[in-house]
């Protein structure tokens, strides 16, 4: 009996904090979509409110007629971050592909070198990735932005991983006796089978692309290719001093289709994680 | 099949950039900026003649590169007012907030191509890099517009200041020009005088705080007796800084080398003794804070700002809480001389040499700057015609224009503000102005707001502005 | 034997072939861009426009490291370098306690949580969104006068006067430490409670019928078991840390107040591209920072190879152990462990 006591005691506990921590996680974007609805004037009287008002529209009017432009910044981000996801995710299943099915003498180092390089992070390379893209003028070219995907060691360690104990070497030894070719192998048969491993690294593939500022705001200087990111860092200037409504309304603009697409998917996006944690 | 076509597609883009990048990486070095800009520095005048012939209305495409939406507003009405100019343009606005603007402009520049930037704006804070420093090379002098400057500088009759910061030091050309003219006044609340001082004459203020003496003295005293009526008499010290700075002898940088011109290092003590003294509302200019004031809303009523004419129009209207007489601070402000003359901002405008469109440059930039006709940009711009009547009303470069313009406002009680500007703009010079002076100021800023707040001694606040110069810039610090 | 071998070496250059596309994105933008930026960092190379084939820009002809010398000696680094450990010291500790916590209490059978799965997604939710926006949005949370932060806390009656919080050092990189700690302990939380249901319910089993506490079970059976997991993640927020650049870049101009949200990403920015284009010293603290991280890097390898021989040794075992993760997160991605 006590010990029941003790346990329910800790369950509330528990439910206070997690419901707290709640909170704190939406807290923020709640408020930034209710100001987003709300005048400057409402805004600067109490700049928390929990009941949308009534000025969307006008904040949006403010916000897009100082040049800013969610819909080039959203479907430039679409264009990188798809390529960049299909890139990734296709030639990172290929590689990972070439490692666990054949035999070749240089695998074991270049599994070994694709580890060790996995953790280098875009920052340290960009004096020499921009000077390259400035001699080659390619500087506001998106292709800088999606190209570079094709090589991401840390999802082909995870795919290796990942395809190990998914794709018996069997399958692919049947698929040679019908006569089909290497490509059409992977293509036809591994690639199905790694579709769970795809979809979730897709997932992280495309949200860190779509959130990249740092290869962005160094490679673009033209507003026709700003990608969301360097869109958001522009509604910190000048121009939108004292325009609270339309800076919140410019924040949710790129939050909103993020936030959908996360909870229609957060099932997978969590499992994902673990997935990836487990096998890393 | 999708993924076969994707990836199919992603070998050729790669294909394609492998085989791209061995191509052109030869070329390429010997920077592209410099082959357009031969073929048009050469031969101005057959471009000009061809452009019209070869290209339809609205097939020529201009870039214009600014930090606000003012220049790329004047292109606008220039397209409209000319419908048959023949071209039209975009426009990419970054604001200076975080120097953002600054690196995307000189990467743009440097880049070259079709993107590149063929007019852009430059502000007094970075302007000299443009037109004398890292970045001048790319600047197109307005002679190879085919602008005659000599003539036209003489008939708009323009301020000298705005032709020294816009010349080009290594071949003497003229590559810059501002429609501004920014001398600065102090705008004080005319109730707030009343209340202190029993008047709000523009004679008896300037009076009360000095004006023309040529030191801070008498504005300090103005100061402590605003104070026992529980009043500021600025909003931070970021509104003094602006008179200390651009009135000092020496910019930051003389020979390449660090230099804090006495006047500049001074400026320690006066934010010191503002907020000692609660003289001010402790704001950071461009702040929410700095803005409330404008409102009458900070902690304690202030009584002005120092500032150039479009400080009256772009900052304190739009931010006094009203739109007509009885509304907010709106009409409740005048101007009079300030205790030492000063100069703060304004923008130049600039083609890149690199252009191709030299006929739609010309034609934009020579309206802008030095059209003195009453259809030209300045005189709207002086009379608030520019969008429509009624609008605000700014000191302009052109002494000719400003003599045909009447500057009558409701805002300032139907004082005519060029009373009180066309003095002041005599302080203006380019004299002290660095390229670097947008970042060094930011550093000199932060460092002083360190000083008064009482974290650090005056000493070690130099100490670390100079250490924050030396670590960051290309500048040479002892 | 010998035949398959043949198969073998028949199809081994697929091997190769299929490697292609990775390796040359590999070489041309990683591999190069690092050798680029090291050799840069030998050079003359400043100014706007420049490149190293412009004269005077080349290898540097007396004193080669002198900007790595004038980079280890910048007090502007050297503060930026503090700054970023101590913020990242200072989010992982909360973080990872936090996501101790909530994992001990996720995946206690005694005391299940209702709705596990939901608090996963909602907690998980702020690492999703882009850090430019957070980093914006938070601005205007604290912001001075009229933000959020000060209308919550004057309604509450804790302030009288609003406060300008990004003034003061300490709020400033607190706010930094908040938003990462905010951003990060949902992910971890998941990663850790995904390692403790990779341990062997058995395990679990007998501590319970030897009469083991919640909190003994705690640190005696999950955390050892979760050694593994902890580095991991230890590592890889250590260099994602060490990286950290969109939050403290775009939440207080300017990196103030007195330099003390600048990191050491920031200040390789603000050395190459703002200001005198510093590209040289840009390239030297690019490359500081690169071995700094390869080190840490050879430490994750270690981890990870250790963890595979590991799995050699202890065959069996080991392998039941990442079968029933297998199926574990197989249940997970098909929706069934929510």
């Amino acid at each position: 009996m006590l010990d029941n006591k003790e346990t329910k005691i800790i369950k509330v506990f528990i439910y206070i904090v997690c419901v707290i921590l709640t909170v704190l996680s939406i807290l923020p974007f709640w408020i930034m979509i209710v100001n987003a609805t709300r005048s400057t004037t409402q805004i600067q009287q109490h700049a928390v409110a929990f009941i949308p008002s009534t000025y969307m529209m006008n904040n949006f009017k403010i916000l897009t007629g100082k040049s800013f432009n969610p819909m080039v910044g959203f479907k430039n981000s679409l264009i990188v971050s798809t390529f960049a996801t299909l890139c990734a995710t296709y030639f990172s299943t290929l590689t990972a592909y070439a490692v666990v099915v054949y035999d070749w003498k240089l695998k074991n180092a270049f599994f070994s070198f694709v580890m060790a390089v996995m953790m280098i992070p875009a920052q340290v390379t960009m004096i020499g990735f921009y000077q390259m893209a400035y001699k080659l003028g390619l500087t506001n070219s998106l292709l800088m932005l999606i190209l570079p995907s094709v090589a991401a060691p840390s999802m082909v360690f995870f795919m290796r991983q990942y395809m190990i104990p998914s794709l018996p070497l069997e399958i692919v030894q049947a698929a040679r006796i019908d006569g089909a070719k290497e490509f059409y192998t992977f293509n036809i048969i591994a690639l199905p089978i790694m579709k769970p491993a795809i979809a979730t690294q897709a997932i992280f593939s495309f949200v860190s692309s779509w959130n990249n500022l740092f290869t962005p705001m160094v490679l673009l200087t033209k507003q026709e290719k700003y990608t969301m990111p360097i869109m958001v860092s522009l509604l910190k200037g000048d121009i939108y001093k004292t325009e609270y409504g339309a800076v919140y309304m410019g924040l949710t603009l790129t939050v909103l289709p993020l936030i959908i697409v996360y909870l229609f998917l957060a099932k997978y996006i969590v499992a994902g994680v673990a997935l990836g944690s487990v096998k890393g | 099949m999708k993924k076969l076509v994707a990836s199919a597609l992603c070998v050729c883009m790669m294909t394609g950039m492998l085989a791209g990048c061995g191509d052109t990486a030869q070329p390429a070095t010997d920077t592209p900026a410099d082959q357009p800009a031969d073929t048009t520095a050469d031969k101005p005048a057959d471009t000009t003649a061809d452009t019209p012939a070869d290209a339809p209305a609205g097939d020529v495409t201009l870039n214009v590169w600014a930090f606000t939406d003012e220049v790329p507003n004047m292109v606008q009405k220039y397209i409209d007012t000319h419908p048959d100019c023949g071209f039209n343009f975009t426009s990419t606005i970054i604001a200076t907030t975080d120097g953002a603007y600054q690196p995307a402009l000189d990467q743009a520049l440097a880049a070259g191509g079709a993107d590149a930037p063929d007019i852009y704006a430059a502000e007094s804070a970075f302007v000299l890099k443009y037109t004398q420093g890292d970045a001048s090379q790319y600047a197109m002098p307005y002679e190879d517009l085919g602008i005659d400057v000599a003539a036209e500088l003489k008939a708009a009759d323009i301020a000298q200041y705005t032709v020294d910061i816009g010349t080009r030091p290594s071949d003497g050309k003229l590559v810059g020009l501002g429609y501004q003219a920014t001398g600065g006044v102090f705008i004080y609340r005319r109730s707030i005088a009343k209340d202190v001082w029993g008047t709000d004459d523009p004679k008896t203020v300037a009076e009360k705080i000095g004006a023309g003496t040529n030191s801070w003295d008498t504005f300090f005293s103005a100061a402590a007796e605003l104070k026992a009526k529980g009043y500021g008499i600025v909003s931070g010290d970021g509104d003094i800084w602006h008179a200390v700075e651009n009135s000092s002898d020496k910019g930051w940088i003389v020979d390449g080398k660090l230099t804090i011109d006495p006047k500049r290092e001074a400026f320690l003590d006066l934010s010191k003794q503002l907020k000692d003294n609660k003289y001010h509302n402790d704001t950071q200019d461009w702040s929410d804070a700095w803005f409330a004031d404008m409102k009458g809303e900070g902690a304690q009523g202030i009584l002005g700002f120092f500032g150039p004419a479009w400080l009256i129009n772009y900052t304190l209207a739009p931010n006094c809480g009203g739109e007509k007489v009885g509304e907010g601070t709106y009409g409740d402000w005048a101007c009079c001389e300030p205790p030492i003359g000063f100069f703060w901002g304004g923008t130049w405008v600039l083609a890149n040499k690199a252009t191709t469109k030299t006929d739609a440059v010309k034609q934009i930039i020579d309206w802008i700057t030095l059209d003195c006709t009453e259809n030209g940009l300045q005189y709207m711009w002086a009379n608030g015609t520019f969008n429509g009547e009624g609008g605000t009303k700014d000191c302009v470069a052109s002494g000719t224009v400003m003599s045909m313009s009447n500057g009558t406002l409701d805002f300032l009680g139907g004082q005519d503000m060029f009373e009180a500007f066309v003095p002041a703009n005599q302080y203006a010079n380019g004299k002290n102005l660095t390229q670097y002076d947008e970042t060094i100021n930011g550093y000199w800023r932060e460092q002083v707001r360190e000083y008064t707040a009482g974290n650090k001694t005056r000493e070690a606040a130099i100490a670390d502005f100079k250490q924050n110069v030396a670590d960051n810039l290309d500048v040479t610090v002892e | 034997m010998k035949n398959k071998n043949n198969i073998n070496a028949k199809y081994s250059k697929f091997g190769y072939i299929f490697v292609i596309p990775f390796t040359i994105a590999f070489l041309f933008f990683m591999l190069y861009p690092i050798f680029y930026t090291a050799f840069i960092g030998f050079t003359g190379l400043k100014g706007l426009g420049n490149t190293i084939s412009t004269p005077g820009m080349g290898l540097l002809k007396e004193n080669i490291f002198k900007n790595f010398k004038d980079v280890i000696a910048n007090g502007t680094f050297q503060q930026s370098m503090k700054n970023t450990v101590k913020m990242w010291v200072l989010n992982f500790i909360p973080q990872i306690l936090l996501a101790l916590l909530l994992t001990s209490w996720f995946t206690d059978k005694r005391s299940k949580v209702q709705g596990e799965g939901i608090f996963k997604v909602i907690f998980y939710l702020p690492n999703i969104i882009t850090a430019a926006t957070v980093a914006i949005l938070f601005g205007a949370i604290f912001g001075y006068p009229m933000g959020p932060m000060n209308d919550l806390l004057a309604r509450f009656g804790f302030i009288d006067e609003p406060v300008h919080f990004f003034l003061s050092k300490n709020v400033a990189q607190g706010v930094v430490i908040f938003i990462q700690t905010w951003m990060w302990y949902g992910y971890t939380t998941v990663n850790i409670i995904a390692g403790v249901n990779g341990i062997s319910p058995e395990i679990f089993e007998s501590a319970e019928v030897d009469g083991a506490s919640r909190t003994q079970t705690f640190f005696q059976i999950t955390l050892p078991n979760i050694k593994t997991i902890m580095l991991f993640i230890l590592v890889t927020s250590l260099i994602g840390g060490l990286n950290m650049f969109d939050i403290p870049k775009l939440l207080v101009t300017n990196s103030g107040p007195d330099n003390a949200t600048k990191t050491t990403s920031v200040f390789i920015y603000d050395q190459a591209f703002a200001g005198s284009y510093l590209y040289n010293k840009a390239g030297a603290a690019s490359m500081i920072m690169f071995v700094i991280i390869v080190i840490l890097s050879a430490i994750l390898f270690y981890i990870m190879r250790d963890k595979d021989e590991a799995a050699l040794k202890k065959m069996k075992k080991q392998q039941d152990k990442l079968r029933l993760a297998e199926i574990k997160a197989q249940e997970l991605l098909n929706g069934k462990g929510m």
